[in-house]
């Protein structure tokens, strides 16, 4: 079979696409995989250890910290991500007074290197000196010693996702200026208000797109602590901000048990596609009954 | 490669010039890690991947990984066959930790005591008469009492008497002062020596610390600012630091500064904080490799490495001279460090030992912090501590 000349061009030009993909990404995720069942320090060839490394895990009680406070964080962090980008969508999708700013300004936290962001909010949120707890002092409030807290750190990493929505709004606002006008008159024509017009004809046309993009921002949250974590926390205090991402790292190139720090990978993932495969059952059911 | 503060880099930036414009054509690229964490993961990876630095500079508590692995060259024939250097001209303390298993791996670059760095202004304001060389725990503990003061009366102290980092590291010269071993058997070590009282009792002082004398910053004070930065903006007395806080403290304008022995309980003793070139198995050319190490080790190195303030040199005859002992550099006490050589110690050389000092340190900070009894850390470090030595 001979290629045509523009797919052979198109080839030409994903070349270096999906040489770097296979080199940086697709390569060593099998090398991981093949990893997490040796014993491997980096320093000397990695020896075979069966499912040794795994046979650890449950019992290394700093990994299942570190498994809890993902899954919290993820629990929470994803929702409130998912209702906040959606709101402020609904919000900004047609022009009014400060629309473009207002926009820009939800999108610009997104675009700001993870270490600059980490050590802004390290400055906002300082216990003592940091402008938020000063705010909250002068109006009376009780203001929570954030990350110097094992309750409160964690909440900082929440906090901070939320203003990281860039991505979700920008996305939830073009599929929400997509939706025909003539949808919306019919359902006012039946007597529906502005809530039952959001349940009934908004939330089942975004459902494909709310989805997508929570499976990819739950892919992301396993990873998007990381730079936080190691700049801001490094884990503490005493492991409240132990998150997977960090806890994988530490294993492998601090403590160099790259087997180790592999397995814990390989389990992540495992429980990643799980989560993944509920929800995605989860919406089947929902958008059944809803188209019923 | 190298590790450390602007201070320090400073100071190797030096090095290699002095080097480059002795030996015609040499080229010497200097790559500089800030933390030493850091450092240590550059260090696996670059193994891994079969290119380490040629010279690498590692802290003797984390080279036993290494040698054990063999991916380091053992310096000890090198340094027989040198004739600019003898193993004789440096101090014993600093040569020793750097062997494994007999045979030498680093070549010492400095060897430090951990020492109270103090704020002279704030002990006179206090009316505190400065340290002793040879003060115990309770005349330091009454000292830090005084220092420790509120000024604005809102009923939290201002000025705080002591800073310390909360870790192992920090509490090892206080166990042994109390009298304990730090580890089970030096000889074969497993865990840490915690079922001696005298181990508990220092685990107790440090706890105390904070609990009942309230010495030392709270968790969210030392979070907010941390003691190292407190003591440099002159608002804590006493700051526990081996001498690489040197250089970065003769930046400080407001204030005079000096350094005392750590106070004494039982025994008086010092913990060693020592630094060495290593010379990376994968090296080419390792002959030319080894001159750079001798130079940097060489009576001309060492002074100039000295006179950034951050070592203590190993060669006798460096620390002896006005490069360390230099009366116009602050600290003016810089005799301290040598005057207690002889009873410094050195934590066992392991290959976990990183790993359970980490461990060991996150659950003495949590201790400390949210003041727990002595017999929980305890039973903490027991539980997560207990056999990873023997690994």
């Amino acid at each position: 079979m001979k290629l045509a000349r523009r797919d052979r061009d198109l080839l030409a030009y994903l070349a270096p696409l999906c040489i770097g993909l296979f080199l940086l990404y697709i390569g060593p995720a099998f090398a991981s995989l093949a990893l997490a069942f040796t014993h491997y320090d980096a320093l000397s060839a990695p020896r075979w250890a069966g499912l040794e490394n795994f046979q650890a895990l449950p019992t290394d009680a700093v990994f299942l910290k570190a498994i809890g406070n993902t899954f919290w964080f993820l629990g929470i962090a994803l929702p409130l991500k998912l209702i906040l980008a959606c709101a402020l969508a609904m919000w900004l999708h047609r022009p009014r007074p400060f629309t473009g700013p207002t926009r820009a300004a939800i999108f610009l936290p997104s675009v700001i290197p993870d270490p600059a962001f980490a050590l802004v909010v390290l400055w906002i949120f300082n216990p003592l000196y940091g402008p938020l707890n000063l705010i909250l002092q002068q109006l009376g409030i009780q203001a929570p010693m954030w990350l110097a807290d094992p309750v409160a750190a964690p909440w900082v990493f929440v906090i901070l996702s939320l203003f990281q929505i860039g991505e979700l709004f920008v996305v939830l606002m073009v599929a929400r200026m997509e939706i025909s006008g003539e949808l919306y008159e019919n359902a006012q024509l039946s007597g529906a208000g502005m809530w039952r017009q959001f349940v009934h004809v908004t939330l089942p046309i975004l459902a494909p797109w709310l989805f997508m993009l929570g499976a990819r921002d739950m892919m992301m949250s396993f990873q998007s602590t990381f730079s936080f974590a190691q700049i801001m926390t490094q884990g503490d205090p005493y492991y409240a901000t132990m998150f997977i991402g960090l806890m994988i790292y530490e294993e492998a190139f601090d403590r160099f048990r790259f087997g180790l720090g592999s397995a814990m990978m390989v389990v992540t993932f495992l429980m990643c596609v799980l989560v993944l495969g509920a929800v995605r059952l989860g919406m089947k059911r929902w958008r059944y009954q809803v188209e019923i | 490669m190298v590790f450390g503060d602007p201070g320090e880099h400073r100071a190797y930036q030096n090095l290699v010039k002095a080097y480059q414009e002795k030996h015609e054509g040499a080229k010497v690229e200097l790559i500089h890690i800030p933390s030493q964490a850091d450092y240590r993961r550059r260090l696996g990876t670059d193994f891994a991947a079969g290119v380490p630095a040629d010279v690498v500079l590692i802290n003797y508590r984390r080279y036993a990984e290494f040698a054990a692995r063999g991916v380091v060259e053992p310096l000890g024939p090198y340094l027989a066959k040198s004739t600019i250097l003898k193993e004789a001209d440096f101090y014993r303390e600093a040569i020793e930790p750097f062997k494994y298993n007999g045979e030498l791996y680093g070549i010492p670059q400095n060897l430090s005591s951990l020492v109270v760095f103090y704020n002279k202004k704030l002990f006179n304001e206090a009316g505190v008469p400065l340290p002793s060389n040879d003060w115990t725990w309770d005349e330091f503990l009454s000292a830090a009492k005084k220092l420790t003061r509120d000024t604005n009366d809102d009923g939290k102290p201002d000025l705080y008497g002591l800073g310390t980092e909360i870790s192992l590291q920090r509490l090892i010269p206080f166990v042994w002062q109390a009298g304990a071993e730090i580890v089970d058997d030096p000889d074969k070590p497993t865990g840490l020596n915690h079922g001696d009282p005298n181990f508990r009792r220092a685990v107790q002082w440090m706890i105390d610390l904070r609990k009942i004398h309230q010495v030392i910053p709270s968790a969210v004070e030392e979070e907010s600012e941390d003691s190292e930065t407190r003591f440099q903006n002159g608002r804590t007395a006493m700051f526990l630091n081996s001498r690489r806080g040197v250089p970065t403290y003769r930046e400080i304008k407001d204030f005079d500064w000096d350094v005392a022995p750590l106070p004494r309980d039982k025994e008086a003793v010092g913990i060693l904080h020592a630094d060495a070139y290593f010379m990376p198995k994968p090296a080419k050319n390792k002959d030319a490799i080894w001159k750079f190490i001798e130079f940097a080790n060489s009576k001309e190195g060492q002074t100039i490495v000295a006179a950034s303030g951050r070592t203590v040199p190993s060669l006798r005859e460096v620390a002896e001279s006005p490069a360390f002992l230099d009366p116009t550099q602050k600290p003016a006490n810089s005799r301290v460090f040598l005057d207690t050589l002889p009873i410094m110690r050195a934590v066992p050389v392991n290959r976990n030992w990183v790993d359970m000092e980490g461990t060991a340190t996150e659950e003495l900070e949590s201790g400390v912090y949210q003041g727990l009894s002595a017999d929980e850390v305890i039973a903490s470090l027991k539980r997560r501590t207990d056999g990873v030595l023997a690994k």
